[in-house]
């Protein structure tokens, strides 16, 4: 199973998709970099005339949306190289007829399953946590005084823990896919699965803002179906604790959270991935290759 | 001991192709050929013997154990018809790789990788990317990958079709070694000369099923013809072991063609003209064309299905 998991760890870092995205990562975060100094500057310019409560609000509601951003960005590009690693991950070793002489080794179907998440689970959770920490750095130290929020090291390490349950859970779903769909089929079905529970996330935090119950039920209803978006939601929760905190509504917006999911929904978001690779190794065990 | 046993196994796709009832005993240390033309289901049983394909039915083991378990693999070795390996990866890397996965202990990997590069004659290339192989290497690479956990079995499918004549030969040679030391060689092929120069059991397949399985040199026999040369026309009568014959003079000689009953019946018709005081200047057994072999044995189960049949 090491083995496997080795290999697909090294096959990912030597493909060029790999490579482009680490260049293109480092461009996102010097752009993310670029624009987190010059707001800083003008925002700060053009606060100083506000004091007292709304400065401290304006200032609030600036830095976490720009934080927001840089982070849903983040947590895009991390759920777009989790989806296109691992749709392929079996069915494109199937197709090229590279699997048959792994297989016929003495590693069962369960093994090899499992090599293959392990693999690719590491390699994400490690590029995400490094995003998240990029960003984090970059906010806090090029925003300078102004863009700063206070942030105490356990909630860094919660919101963290929950922004890489999101590989964890699209690798899960990806391989699933991979074990019983064509790479191109597989892509487009979690693909459009993502796509609808960011537009689900979206909605119910609209549903809280107006405080509308079936908007918020349409939102809780795609996490559970793909409990991807809801797992950004915690970790902004997380971050910027807005679902208690009196200023959330003024501080949130699109990009944090106002209507924050359970906790059960983070272990519900786990179950999913772990039940995912179960029943990947179910499927794939009775396949012809 | 057999080393690959199946009982009435068979593999088919929603009821169709595949192969079908294919009951066999390879034994130990020889090199035995599974013939059959394209399409024939040659590919699918071995797939299906190494846990690739399941089985739509019937039983399979290999040294003894269930096929499809891993312990049916532990000591086996096989190179795919679509030999495909990581382009990434090195030649040695993917030795390394496999060395793994068959637990060769790390202290002698090195050493095993070294032996099977040069029994496959890629000594000396083996570090380069798979990428940039030709398909020749890539077939050789496949080879040191089969071999390199010294498996009792090894499972080779058309193991010399991206090779030149020199590699062919290097391959036929690689199995003949195998042999010798022991192994069994499952080869898989759709040519006739190669299973013949190498093969010491041949099963033949056609259209999914098996047609005829044994000695190479018994099903050879397909019929017992033999050309004797003598100094004139026989005009003796012919005895009733004689099927049919025909002569042809050639200036002062009389070349003849007896097709006999039997195989047995050679010496038979050599003591009759002698005994009836025929001059005899050359005897020479004729061996069929291989094609005619194989197309003997195909209409030979299609006369027995016609037979069944009615």
């Amino acid at each position: 199973m090491w083995t496997i998991s080795k290999l697909t760890f090294k096959e990912m870092i030597s493909k060029k998709i790999f490579l482009i995205t680490i260049i293109m990562t480092f461009v996102f975060l010097a752009l993310y970099g670029t624009a987190i100094y010059f707001a800083a500057k003008e925002s700060a310019n053009a606060a100083g005339a506000i004091q007292g409560t709304e400065a401290i609000l304006m200032q609030k509601f600036f830095a976490s949306q720009l934080l927001g951003v840089g982070l849903y960005f983040s947590s895009f590009i991390t759920a777009l190289l989790a989806i296109l690693s691992s749709v392929s991950a079996i069915s494109g070793e199937v197709a090229s007829h590279q699997i048959d002489t792994w297989l016929m080794r003495p590693i069962s179907r369960a093994q090899f399953v499992l090599g293959k998440f392990i693999g690719l689970v590491i390699l994400m959770m490690v590029y995400a946590g490094s995003l998240f920490f990029g960003i984090v750095l970059l906010h806090q130290g090029i925003g300078g005084e102004w863009m700063a929020l206070d942030f105490q090291p356990m909630q860094l390490i919660k919101a963290v823990s929950v922004f890489v349950i999101q590989p964890f859970v699209l690798i899960a779903f990806g391989i699933l896919l991979s074990t019983r769909m064509t790479t191109l089929n597989a892509g487009i079905v979690c693909i459009i699965l993502y796509g609808a529970s960011f537009i689900g996330g979206f909605i119910e935090q609209l549903g809280a803002v107006i405080d509308k119950a079936n908007l918020v039920n349409i939102g809780i209803v795609t996490s559970l179906i793909f409990p991807v978006d809801s797992m950004y939601r915690k970790m902004t929760v997380f971050l910027f604790e807005t679902s208690d905190n009196p200023l959330s509504i003024a501080q949130g917006g699109m990009f944090t959270s106002i209507s924050s999911p359970s906790n059960v929904m983070v272990w519900y978001a786990v179950l999913y991935g772990v039940i995912g690779v179960v029943v990947s190794i179910y499927i794939f065990k009775k396949r012809d290759v | 001991m057999s080393v690959i046993e199946t009982n009435a196994l068979t593999k088919t796709y929603n009821g169709k192709g595949g192969i079908s009832d294919v009951t066999l005993s390879v034994g130990e240390g020889i090199i035995y050929g599974f013939l059959g033309p394209n399409g024939s289901g040659k590919s699918t049983f071995v797939r299906t013997l190494l846990g690739l394909l399941q089985p739509t039915s019937g039983e399979g083991y290999i040294l003894g154990e269930p096929i499809g378990t891993t312990k049916s693999r532990e000591q086996v070795g096989y190179l795919p018809e679509l030999f495909r390996y990581p382009d990434w990866l090195t030649g040695r890397q993917l030795l390394e790789s496999h060395a793994e996965l068959c637990k060769i202990p790390v202290r002698q990997r090195k050493k095993r990788i070294e032996e099977v590069v040069e029994l496959v004659g890629m000594t000396g290339r083996e570090n380069g990317r798979i990428s940039g192989f030709s398909k020749g290497m890539s077939q050789r690479i496949g080879l040191a990958c089969a071999i390199l956990n010294d498996p009792k079995v090894v499972f080779l499918d058309e193991p010399t079709s991206a090779l030149d004549p020199i590699g062919r030969k290097d391959v036929r040679d690689l199995m003949v070694y195998l042999r010798d030391q022991g192994k069994t060689v499952f080869l898989n092929s759709h040519l006739l000369y190669e299973v013949e120069s190498v093969c010491d059991h041949v099963s033949i397949v056609h259209q999914g099923d098996m047609v005829a399985q044994g000695p190479w040199r018994e099903l050879m026999v397909t019929e017992a013809k033999v050309e004797v040369v003598t100094d004139q026309p026989i005009t003796v009568p012919m005895p009733a072991f004689v099927t049919e014959y025909q002569h042809k003079n050639e200036r002062d000689r009389t070349r003849m063609i007896f097709q006999l009953e039997n195989e047995s019946d050679i010496p038979n018709i050599i003591h009759y003209l002698s005994s009836h005081q025929t001059p005899i200047y050359e005897v020479k057994p004729i061996t069929p064309h291989l094609e005619d072999v194989f197309l003997y044995w195909v209409n030979q189960k299609k006369e027995n299905m016609y037979v069944d049949n009615q």
